[in-house]
Order: structure tokens, then C-alpha cells, then sequence
């Protein structure tokens, strides 16, 4: 009543009233989501400031990659692989056609691959795009690739939001280089870009022209917004449908916004694994028996039920089952601080009389706990593990740092315990352990001192050019179970996009990757 | 007065120099290599041959002496190079930035002004009966109040709670109320001092007794005499009040989801992005010497002895 006399007095006053009840009388035809940036100028074949999410809104892949690693039709309609793994050819989909009316055929495959080989360095990151040996359009429905060795993610990484997807012709540059700039974001994906007010928002309007089901949308309205307690402010006044992503609210905010009848909140699969790793080729993390008793120490269920909210699922390996090949029947290392305390007693780290800090040969147990510093959730986990360490006699000093700082010491193998997570699918495994091999990354620093570091970088080089499924299985499993024995990882949780929405519109589902924001799907309640 | 101005433009070239040259040394001082910075923000991972090449593309690779000279140069020629966040020019950035941040600041000075001169100067007149502690209260809280704090509940209880006004975005005078306010609420709280204070101390001044005798009406008095008079001290402040807005507009821009230049240079800070935070501190700190200079025109227009002594030299 009291809401209701306040209203009438704002209306009375001539403000403008925002109200939950009245937008949802009628079914939405557009819907408003946020985001910390603009979507950027969304070249598909380029990194930041393009947006992920965007991108794939506006571009397609040749195969669509869904949960678990299968690989699904999209552009291509089928392919073939020749049996020594090298020649892929894909026979494209008809009647497919960009958002300027251009018809989606091999040559424009073809134009668009020449634009991301023109830029090769740029990706080099990308093992496929290394392994590239050339390609061809006999014709206009066939498209063939080449590849230097045979490489069995080359469908994983296709599918990937960038660069492998495909941009109209007519808007690549003269040159052909799209590195230097695109004439239009012009896609054969379900949105299209409308307008970019930069700091304010990006319009994306249905492509009507769309190959596929067409969204069930007209609009969607991509609202810059910051700010995380800001984002969840608006959700709650109803000027944003939806918040989608793995962090952009806070825990505590997510558990609020679920309790409001307006709104609902899901978390998707796993989608990634959030980590810390113990540095291998530093005292006293050097020792096995060290690491090992950090893993024991560390309550990781309390500690994501507390400050995460239970938001995630407790992760006990370095892979959520739901990875390709991670089900190799790891044994979950459980919470015991006696066994923690057990393993530091025989490895000689003694507690000195009165507790505190455990010593060994004069010198105590301790080592650096390396986070981004402006990170509220990194810095609420450093502190809390720093405090069940100290239960057992392991002193942790935490260094909360500026990312380039942070970043510089993950390269640099400054660190005892840094933080890290892995890349999530489709990258996940083979991707990210083929980073494992780069010293600028720190899984590599942190597995540096480890007696099997040279086989397991030579297994994990072997792994992705293994043809013999088979065979690629036992790889994998002879990794993850050293990886795991190591103890260079303590698994926190399992991340997931965690989606808050309006209940002006059904459930939104989630999508198999991080960056894939099935929009199109998205629907009015019925 | 021409002099007068031309002397303030031209002191500007010094403090440009000087402001340009510092932040640059304050960002190179920072730990880490800007080239990680740089790989980090254009998503490239960060291997020793990614990380020459980008210190060789952004000439990090040359002695700082001849960076910043470099950079001075383009500079000059109103080139500050390309955010690596935006990948668009410092220069196109801050001209679709900035107005959203000085149409925020402008509507948080007006709200400081109607806000700290009636409300001083009442409390001034009712010294130590309830305007007076209503006022003192009003400014009390508006000093103590984090301006993000208070955003975050006007928006609570304006958008959230009773669905008045939006809490984000920028569109027409709704969306400009709360982050205003928000803006405002502490420069106004030091400037409601200020004015109380001044009133106060020409209501004892002699000319006012002088006045009195000569029996004018208390209006005129209170209204020739005393106001007249005691405006120019908080005038002062307002040149130092803007620079507190511009200040405050930052967090208050980044609270409502505020397009502006604030919000801009928060996000260069978090990412070290060089070019555009170096942009940004020249241009804010031409607009910050511009705005000081529009006020200490007024005041030289408003007192004449500031005038005359300028008149004589």
C-alpha cells in the first residue's frame, strides 16, 4: 500500500515510474541484458575488445561443438577426414546466406581462411592454425583443408568463437587482410549488429534472413554496465532481463536475486575448473609431501559453500567429468588435516613447542600465496586458505597484486601457490594442457621441478596427433593420473555461467561453453 | 584582463609539460613490463617471442627518455595514440566520453550551488537555532557519506524500491538525478560550511553596523552588504569544487553505469593502459586549469578591487 501511495506521488510529480508489473503485462519483444564492455567492432577474426559472446552471435562455425566434445553439423552439413588425420573436407550447407544477401559458399570459406593465415602470427597461439598447410575450394559447396600433421582437435577448435568463423566478402578489406579492419560486422548468424553507443550499449536485431530457427526475439539490447552491485540493482528494478556469465555477480548477490519472485537464478554445467597451483621448483613447495598436505589441509567444501555460495560444485580433480577424456577414475583427495599433519611430521617439518609455524632444519614452512588483488573472490579464497594452512603448521604469506604484476610472476615462476583455472570447452583437455609445454604459463612453472615434466610434455605433444582413439585415451589417462599424483593442483570448484534472468521469459538455456549465449533461444514465459 | 588571461593560457604549457612527464614516469615506475599489459588486454598469451614483438611494436624496446619524447610528439599534433582496451584513438575516446562526464559535473555544480548557498546562508541567519543544525547536519552527512555508498542506495531506494527514476544508463534529466546527487552530496557539504562561515563573518563586519545606523532596511543590508560580500571566498572554492566533482564523477560514473570520461580512465587504471590514461590526465588537467580560470574571471568581475588591481599593473 505504501509502495503503491509513493508510486502515485512519483507519477503525480511527473517522474517517469519504472515498474516490474506493468512491462510484464504484454509478452517482451526484446529483451536487456549487461555487460562490463561494448561488444567491439566485432571482427571474427580478431581477439579484444570483440566480445566473445558477440561474435558468435553474429558468426557461425563450420561444426558446432556441444557439452561432453561432441561435434555437431553447422555450416558444413558433413565432412570427411582422410585416415592418416591430415585432409579435412567439409561439404557446406545450402541455401546458407550472409546478412547482406551473399550466398555462404566455399570461395567465401576460403577468403576467410586467407584473412586469418594473413594474420598467422596473431594465432599462433592456436595449434591448428600452426598446423595448416593450406587449403582450397574445388567447389562452391566443397571447402578443403590441409594440414601439416595430423591434429585431432582440428573440429574442437573450428568451433571456436574465433577466428575460424566467417565474415561476408563483401565487408573483408581490399587486401583481404581483415587484421587491418572489416567494412561491417556481417555474419550468417541469427543477430545482427544494429548500433554501438560506445559506453552505453550495443543493438542487435534478428537476422531475418537467418538459415536456422530465428529467434524468437526481435531485439536485444546489450547494456553496458560495469559494475557488479550495479548489475544486480538493475535486475532488481527490471531494467536488465538478464545477467549471463561466470562472474559477473557476486556470489552473495546471486543468492539474493534467487529469492526474488521477479527473477530466477541457475547455474549452467561445468564450464572450466578454478585452481591453485603449487610451485614444484620452489621451497618447500618443492617436496611432494608438502603439496600433498596442502591438498588435505585445504577444506575446499566449506570454503566454496561459504564463499561461493555453492554457486559452483565442489571440484576434487583438475577436470570436471563432463571434459573429454578427464573420466579416468581419479580418487577425490579428501579434507584430513591429521593426514596433512601426518605427512609434514615424516617428511621432518616439525612444530616447535607452543605450535605456530612448522620448521625442519632451521628454516620454517613457508611460502607465497600470489593473487590479483583487486579480485574480491581470489582474495576471499587466499585468506581463507591461509588460515586452514596455519591449522596445520604452514605459514602463508598472501601477495595481492595489480593483474601485470600477478600475471609477470605466473610467467616468471615467482610464486609458491598462484591462482589459475583452466580453459573450459572446447579447450579443455587438449588445449590446455598443450600450454602446459609454454614456460610463459603457470602450469609449466609450476610442474618445472617434477622428475616426469619431460614425459609428460612429450606425452601431451604426442596426445593431439594421436589418430588411434585408443591409444589417445591411455595418453590421457596416463597424464591426468600423473598430473594428479604430482599434487601441483589443489582444485577449488567448477566454474559455471551462472544466469540470472526475469521471469518474463522461460528459462534461458545455457550454452556448451563459456562464451556461447544462446540468445536466439531465448523466449518469452508462456 | 586580456593579459590576465593570456598569462593564465600561457602558464598552461609548462603545467601540461610538467603533468605529462610525471604520469608518464608514475606508470613506467609501476612493476611489470607494459608489454605484458598489452598482451594481456589484446588476449595474446604472453610467450617471450609475443612479448619482444609487442615491446618492439609500442617502441617499449627504446630508452624512456626518447618514449616519452616520442609520445610528446604525436602529442603535440593532438595524437595520443590508440587505447589498447578500445583499440580506437585516445583522442576520438575522450571526445565521446568527456561530454557525458562535464554534462555530470555541470548538473552536480548546479545541484552544489542551489543546494550549499541557500542552506549556508540560512544557517548563517539562524545561527545555532534549528536551520542552522538542520543545515550543519545536511553538510555533516554529505562530507561523511562515500559517494559510491550513497549511490548505491538512492538507487536502491529510487530505482529498486519505489521504481521512480532508472538506476543506470544516460538519457534525458531522470537518469542524470541520482548520479547528481550522488556527485554532489560532498562538495556541497564543504561548500554549505564555507558560505556559513563567510556570511557569518561579514554579519560582524563594521560596515555593517555603519549601515545599520544609517537605518537600512535589513533586506538591503543582508542583501547588498553581506551576501554580495561574503560569495567571494566560496567562489574560490568552486574552481577547487570542480576538480572534487570531476574526482568524484569517476567512481559515481562507474556506480550508474554513467558513460563518461571517469569511468573511462578507472577502467585504463585497472588494465594499465598507458596511452589512453595519459590522454586523459592532459586533457582532465585542461579542463580542470580552463574551469579555474572561468572562475577566477568571475571573481576578478565581481570584485573590483581584484579588478582595478589588474586595471593597474
Amino acid at each position: 500500500m505504501h509502495r503503491r501511495s509513493l508510486l502515485i506521488l512519483g507519477s503525480a510529480l511527473g517522474l517517469p515510474v519504472w515498474s516490474r508489473s506493468g512491462a510484464a503485462s504484454t509478452a517482451p519483444t526484446e529483451a536487456r541484458i549487461a555487460w562490463p564492455f561494448n561488444v567491439g567492432p566485432l571482427n571474427p577474426h580478431l581477439y579484444s575488445p570483440n566480445q566473445m559472446f558477440a561474435q558468435s552471435m553474429v558468426y557461425e562455425p563450420l561444426v558446432h561443438y556441444t557439452e561432453g566434445g561432441g561435434i555437431v553439423p553447422w555450416l558444413a552439413r558433413a565432412w570427411e577426414i582422410s585416415p592418416d588425420g591430415r585432409d579435412y573436407t567439409f561439404h557446406l550447407r545450402e541455401g546458407v546466406r550472409f546478412s547482406d544477401g551473399r550466398p555462404f559458399d566455399a570461395p567465401a570459406v576460403a577468403a576467410n581462411f586467407a584473412a586469418v593465415m594473413a594474420n598467422r602470427a596473431r594465432h599462433a597461439w592456436l595449434a591448428l592454425v600452426e598446423r595448416i598447410a593450406g587449403f582450397d575450394a574445388p567447389d562452391a559447396a566443397t571447402f578443403r583443408l590441409h594440414l601439416r600433421t595430423p591434429y585431432y582437435p582440428t573440429l574442437a577448435e573450428l568451433s571456436l568463437p574465433r577466428p575460424m568463423r566467417f565474415l561476408s566478402p563483401a565487408a573483408i578489406p581490399p587486401g583481404g587482410n581483415t587484421a587491418q579492419g572489416i567494412a561491417a560486422p556481417i555474419g550468417t548468424g541469427p543477430w545482427k549488429l544494429e548500433r554501438s553507443i560506445p559506453g552505453e550499449s550495443d543493438i542487435f536485431v534478428r537476422n531475418e534472413t537467418y538459415w536456422g530457427p530465428k529467434p524468437v526475439l526481435e531485439r536485444l539490447v546489450v547494456k553496458v554496465v560495469p559494475d557488479a552491485t550495479t548489475r544486480a540493482l538493475a535486475l532488481q528494478s527490471g531494467e536488465i532481463d538478464i545477467v549471463y556469465g561466470t562472474d559477473l555477480l557476486d556470489a552473495e548477490a546471486i543468492a539474493r536475486l534467487g529469492a526474488d519472485p521477479h527473477l530466477l537464478a541457475r547455474s549452467s554445467p561445468p564450464i572450466g575448473t578454478r585452481l591453485l597451483e603449487l610451485n614444484s621448483a620452489r621451497f618447500p613447495t618443492d617436496s611432494l609431501a608438502v603439496r600433498q598436505a596442502v591438498q588435505h589441509a585445504v577444506d575446499t567444501e566449506a570454503m566454496v559453500h561459504s564463499i561461493l555460495r555453492d554457486a559452483e560444485p565442489v571440484a576434487h580433480t583438475l577436470f570436471a567429468l563432463n571434459v573429454p577424456y578427464a573420466d579416468v577414475g581419479l580418487a577425490p583427495v579428501r579434507y584430513d588435516p591429521a593426514r596433512a599433519a601426518a605427512l609434514l611430521e615424516a617428511a621432518g617439518w616439525k612444530l616447535p613447542a607452543g605450535g605456530g609455524v612448522r620448521q625442519r632444519e632451521g628454516k620454517s614452512l613457508v611460502f607465497d600465496l600470489s593473487f590479483v588483488g583487486p579480485e574480491a573472490l581470489q582474495k576471499a579464497v587466499a585468506e581463507t586458505v591461509q588460515g586452514m594452512l596455519l591449522k596445520v603448521g604452514i605459514s602463508v604469506r598472501l601477495v595481492g597484486e595489480e593483474p601485470a604484476s600477478f600475471y609477470a610472476r605466473q610467467k616468471s615462476g615467482e610464486f609458491g601457490m598462484i591462482f589459475g583455472d583452466t580453459w573450459g570447452p572446447p579447450y579443455d583437455p587438449h588445449a590446455f594442457l598443450a600450454s602446459m609445454r609454454a614456460p610463459s604459463h603457470a602450469d609449466y612453472q609450476a610442474q618445472r621441478g617434477l622428475a616426469e615434466k619431460p614425459e609428460i610434455d612429450r606425452r601431451i605433444t604426442a596426445v593431439v596427433e594421436e589418430t588411434n582413439e585408443a591409444r589417445r585415451r591411455e595418453d590421457y589417462a596416463w597424464l591426468l593420473r600423473a598430473l594428479h599424483s604430482s599434487a601441483v593442483y589443489l582444485p577449488i570448484s567448477y566454474l559455471t555461467n551462472k544466469c540470472v534472468q526475469s521471469r518474463r521469459f522461460a528459462p534461458m538455456p545455457f550454452g556448451a561453453t563459456q562464451s556461447e549465449m544462446p540468445f536466439e533461444q531465448l523466449r518469452p514465459a508462456t | 584582463m586580456t593579459g590576465f588571461i593570456a598569462r593564465r593560457l600561457a602558464s598552461l604549457v609548462p603545467l601540461l609539460l610538467v603533468v605529462s612527464l610525471a604520469i608518464f614516469v608514475m606508470l613506467h615506475l609501476g612493476r611489470g613490463d607494459p608489454a605484458m599489459d598489452y598482451l594481456r588486454l589484446s588476449q595474446i598469451p604472453p610467450t617471450d617471442a609475443a612479448v619482444a614483438q609487442a615491446r618492439a611494436d609500442l617502441g617499449l624496446d627504446r630508452p624512456l627518455a626518447v618514449q616519452y619524447l616520442a609520445w610528446l610528439g604525436d602529442a603535440v599534433r593532438l595524437d595520443f595514440g590508440h587505447s589498447w582496451v578500445t583499440h580506437r584513438a585516445v583522442l576520438d575516446d575522450l571526445a565521446i566520453f568527456v561530454p557525458a562526464t562535464l554534462e555530470l559535473t555541470a548538473a552536480a555544480l548546479a545541484l552544489t550551488l542551489a543546494l550549499a548557498l541557500p542552506l549556508g546562508v540560512a544557517a548563517a541567519l539562524a545561527r545555532d537555532r534549528w536551520p542552522d543544525h538542520l543545515a550543519r547536519a545536511v553538510a555533516f552527512l554529505g562530507v561523511c557519506v562515500p559517494n559510491f555508498w550513497l549511490g548505491y542506495v538512492l538507487i536502491l531506494v529510487f530505482a529498486v524500491g519505489l521504481g521512480w527514476l532508472p538506476a543506470m544508463g544516460r538519457g534525458g534529466l531522470s537518469h542524470l538525478l541520482l548520479p547528481a546527487i550522488a556527485t554532489a552530496a560532498m562538495s556541497a557539504g564543504v561548500l554549505l560550511r564555507l558560505v556559513r562561515a563567510s556570511v557569518l563573518g561579514h554579519l560582524s563586519a563594521r560596515h555593517l553596523l555603519f549601515a545599520r545606523a544609517r537605518g537600512l532596511p535589513r533586506r538591503t543590508v543582508i542583501g547588498r552588504h553581506v551576501l554580495l560580500n561574503a560569495m567571494l571566498p566560496p567562489l574560490t572554492a568552486v574552481g577547487l569544487t570542480l576538480g572534487e566533482l570531476l574526482g568524484g564523477a569517476m567512481v559515481v560514473e562507474v556506480v550508474f553505469g554513467w558513460p563518461g570520461v571517469g569511468r573511462y580512465a578507472l577502467q585504463a587504471i585497472s588494465n594499465r593502459d598507458f596511452p589512453a590514461l595519459q590522454g586523459f590526465v592532459v586533457v582532465m588537467t585542461l579542463v580542470f586549469v580552463l574551469c579555474n580560470l572561468a572562475v577566477d574571471i568571475a571573481y576578478a568581475w565581481l570584485d573590483p578591487r581584484l579588478r582595478l588591481g589588474l586595471a593597474g599593473r
